[in-house]
């Protein structure tokens, strides 16, 4: 019974095209022990015309850090921004920790700030791209049912940096890169069997983890 | 009621919603929040004119493999400033006429400071007939016009926003097209908030208003007096 239940989860894994990843970090200040009840915002930057980094995957990264830290309070990218709109539109959003000096002379945004106890400020940028792909595949369909011959590959390739900046002193106190590249395939003999390599949650693991380090106490 | 007549109305609807299939209509639906920022110490009526209220893009589809796409814009253009404007200014007024010299009656009696009417000016677009993905671009340029009670232009102005479906995983055309107009409109909202004071001609109405506002609160005893120097 217990081999039936994990037979599935097995199979699936083993359908897992291979990611390779590395982290870059750089920190000017020494890690976060105690955040107490401040909050932290992970934002993406959208600021570029040729790319814009993805809400899933800001919305991965801070998911990351609050499941395994749950005294953490991660703000949720869409409410930080409708809190304080227009401040951080993709067009209005301050590119610089010294631009904050800008924001803070507008009084509601300083009580909305207050309110929601904002001690840091990570700015993700980056994005995953597909690069090269080969192979072909077709289907058919007919009386005597349908299927798919062929195979397929593609890679992809993320890169993400995050910046972090603490608020009340209007500093960048770290900077975090991280790289994952992976091959997926599709195979297709009837039935076409995707295996593909989790290169954008790999990317959003690896630095989720080290912005965990950064601001838990238990890492 | 006759068979032949129940297969005529049969009929008639398979054709209609035939004909409906072979179009996209998207009507565009989004939440707006409320801007956080200092009032400005005016009223401000605004109009709406009817091709701004009713705004709409129709992509005509060039081939059989692609569909007509119609985008209705219009219903949220006014849901985005009706919420914008109230966290702009200190009061708002909706007014239903162009002010006019000839109807400056009309817009004195709602007491407003000035009248703004919003326009499309021009809208661009790019659809998944053009991409082949769920990722829709849509760019506006908004033309402005800012009338003083008695119909005189104040300052007429552009600005642009941009929109573009933040993902197109698992999005369905329509609320792929939905989701790039709701970022156009937050990004044209975004631009008209934080830019509206640095409009030149606008700088000057609010210093001509301010410049009004000292006079009418200076008390006579407060003028100074100028004393002729003796030769």
């Amino acid at each position: 019974m217990r081999i039936r239940k994990f037979l599935p989860l097995t199979c699936l894994l083993a359908l897992q095209g291979c990611v390779t990843s590395s982290v870059d970090e750089v920190l000017y200040r020494g890690t976060e022990a105690n955040l107490g009840d401040a909050s932290v915002v992970i934002l993406g930057r959208r600021h570029a015309s040729d790319y814009e980094t993805e809400p899933d995957f800001i919305e991965c990264v801070g998911d990351h850090i609050h499941s395994a830290d749950s005294s953490i309070n991660v703000m949720s990218e869409l409410e930080f921004m409708n809190a304080l709109y227009p401040w951080f539109e993709p067009r209005t959003a301050p590119l610089r920790p010294e631009d904050i000096e800008r924001l803070l002379q507008v009084k509601p945004v300083v009580a909305k700030l207050q309110e929601m106890k904002t001690e840091y400020m990570v700015w993700i940028d980056g994005e995953t791209i597909r690069t090269e792909g080969s192979g072909s595949m077709t289907c058919g369909i007919g009386p005597g049912g349908a299927g798919c011959f062929g195979f397929g590959t593609w890679g992809n390739d993320s890169h993400y940096e995050a910046a972090i900046w603490h608020f009340t002193d209007r500093v960048e106190v770290g900077r975090m890169s991280t790289t994952a590249t992976g091959q997926s395939y599709m195979p297709a003999v009837i039935i076409p069997i995707p295996i593909i390599a989790p290169v954008q949650s790999t990317a959003c693991d690896s630095l989720g983890e080290q912005l965990l380090h950064f601001f838990s106490a238990k890492y | 009621m006759s068979g032949s007549m129940i297969t005529a109305r049969f009929l008639t609807a398979a054709v209609v919603l035939l004909l409906g299939a072979c179009a996209n209509n998207v009507v565009v639906h989004g939440s707006f929040p409320t801007p956080v920022l200092e009032k400005l110490p005016y009223t401000l009526g605004v109009y709406y004119d009817p091709d701004f209220r009713n705004h709409e893009f129709f992509e005509e589809a060039t081939s059989r493999e692609e569909t007509d796409w119609r985008v209705k814009t219009g219903e949220a253009q006014v849901q985005m400033y009706n919420t914008l404007l109230p966290g702009m200014f200190e009061k708002i007024v909706i007014l239903n006429d162009l002010p006019r010299r000839d109807r400056v009656a009309a817009v004195a009696e709602e007491q407003v400071d000035a009248v703004l009417v919003p326009h499309v000016a021009e809208l661009q677009y790019s659809i998944p007939n053009h991409t082949k993905i769920n990722v829709f671009e849509i760019w506006m340029r908004y033309r402005y016009e800012l009338y003083a009670p008695d119909g005189e232009l104040l300052a007429d102005w552009t600005m642009t926003s941009y929109g573009k479906t933040p993902t197109a995983f698992l999005q369905s055309a329509e609320a792929a097209v939905n989701l790039a107009a709701v970022v156009a409109l937050r990004d044209a909202g975004a631009n008209f908030a934080l830019n509206f004071t640095r409009v030149p001609e606008v700088k000057l109405w609010m210093e001509s208003m301010a410049s009004k506002a000292k006079e009418s609160t200076a008390e006579p005893g407060d003028t100074p007096n100028f004393e002729e120097d003796s030769p």
